[in-house]
């Protein structure tokens, strides 16, 4: 292989063998989550574990659109558990972040539950190589 | 198996065999989203989030709140509850939080507990910078019902009436809706509790679980 070292091409290569925005709209919608929320942490103890599920929700999202990024060998165990772990936001966490985390952890899940590996390039690409 | 990463090389499409991030692929054979499969799951899903929401306008499904950091404002015609306390209360922020200030992160708040409240037209407001994110439920027939709510606010007005209050209690002896607060600090306690008119600037916490329906969720020019 004789692709230049340079760290761009590196990410893309790295970027092109997993699913990268699947991972990465997970881990941005868990993250979202959480900034909707700051209960004290003595308030989500007296309340017990509702209170903590809020937390413990969007935390689990965003480790699961990380392992999706560094182990998407794994992708579809942790693509189902985002989705179900986003669908429960709205129950647990300020509807879903307002709503715009669950939308991100949702498409995110999707897309990383449909992503495959070592598909042909789109035809753009390969019309754009043969003309190279 | 497509060692050779020339474009004219394979034009039918490959089985899956070779997982991904095995070094020996081409630089060009990049995984790719597949629009059927993704719609396997995001069927299913929109399905589920169309049916929680639905679930949680008509009442049958609590929501849990647990909004902060900033301010926000919650007004309700008419509270009613059981099992009522209140106490002062020191709220931190987070470290280095930007709506810190110059309060040092800290904001002296009364802390309200309630066991069991049902609220008519309850509207939330949280104001965004231009914009406001309100939600309305419980306008209604239904009413909209919360259990263990706690509120810490730093404004409340309203018209309230007490049965059984006891006042000037140690905040850290409270019996009435399960939170106790620090020692030696004022609180009062009562077993119901009717507002109306209700009125809160809440400022950092508030966490309980909610049903709420005709839940509407919009953004606004106005707060409520």
């Amino acid at each position: 292989m004789t692709s230049s070292r340079n760290p761009r091409s590196e990410f893309r290569r790295w970027r092109a063998h997993r699913p990268f925005w699947g991972g990465l709209l997970l881990t941005l919608a868990g993250a979202e989550i959480l900034l909707t929320e700051k209960a004290s942490l003595k308030v989500v103890l007296h309340i017990g574990m509702q209170g903590l599920a809020g937390y413990l929700l969007p935390t689990l999202m965003v480790l699961c659109g990380l392992l999706i990024l560094f182990n998407p060998a794994q992708r579809l165990f942790y693509s189902l558990v985002g989705i179900l772990l986003s669908l429960g936001t709205w129950l647990t966490s300020n509807l879903g972040g307002f709503l715009v985390g669950l939308l991100l952890g949702a498409v995110g899940s999707c897309l990383a539950f449909g992503w495959l590996p070592d598909q042909e390039p789109r035809r753009r690409r390969l019309l754009r190589r043969r003309h190279a | 198996m497509a060692s050779s990463s020339d474009a004219s090389a394979s034009h039918g499409s490959t089985p899956e065999s070779s997982e991904s991030g095995s070094a020996t692929e081409g630089p060009d054979r990049r995984g790719r989203v597949r629009l059927r499969r993704a719609a396997v799951m995001a069927v299913p899903a929109t399905a589920i989030a169309a049916g929680l929401m639905i679930l949680t306008a008509q009442g049958a499904l609590g929501v849990q709140f647990a909004i902060s950091g900033m301010p926000f404002t919650v007004t309700a015609t008419e509270l009613n509850g059981t099992g009522f306390e209140q106490f002062g209360n020191l709220d931190n922020m987070a470290e280095d939080s930007p709506n810190a200030g110059d309060t040092g992160g800290q904001v002296l708040v009364v802390t309200s507990a309630i066991k069991n409240a049902t609220l008519t037209k309850l509207c939330q407001s949280v104001d965004l910078g231009g914009t406001n994110l309100l939600i309305t439920a419980g306008s209604g027939a239904d009413k909209v019902q919360a259990t263990n709510l706690t509120t810490d606010s730093t404004e409340l007005s309203g018209d309230a009436a007490f049965d059984n209050i006891e006042i000037g209690n140690d905040a850290s002896t409270l019996s009435k809706a399960g939170v106790q607060g620090n020692k030696g600090v004022f609180s009062q306690q009562a077993d119901t509790v009717h507002i109306a008119n209700l009125r809160q600037t809440n400022y950092a916490t508030t966490a309980a679980v909610f049903k709420l329906p005709g839940l509407k969720l919009r953004f606004s020019d106005q707060g409520c």
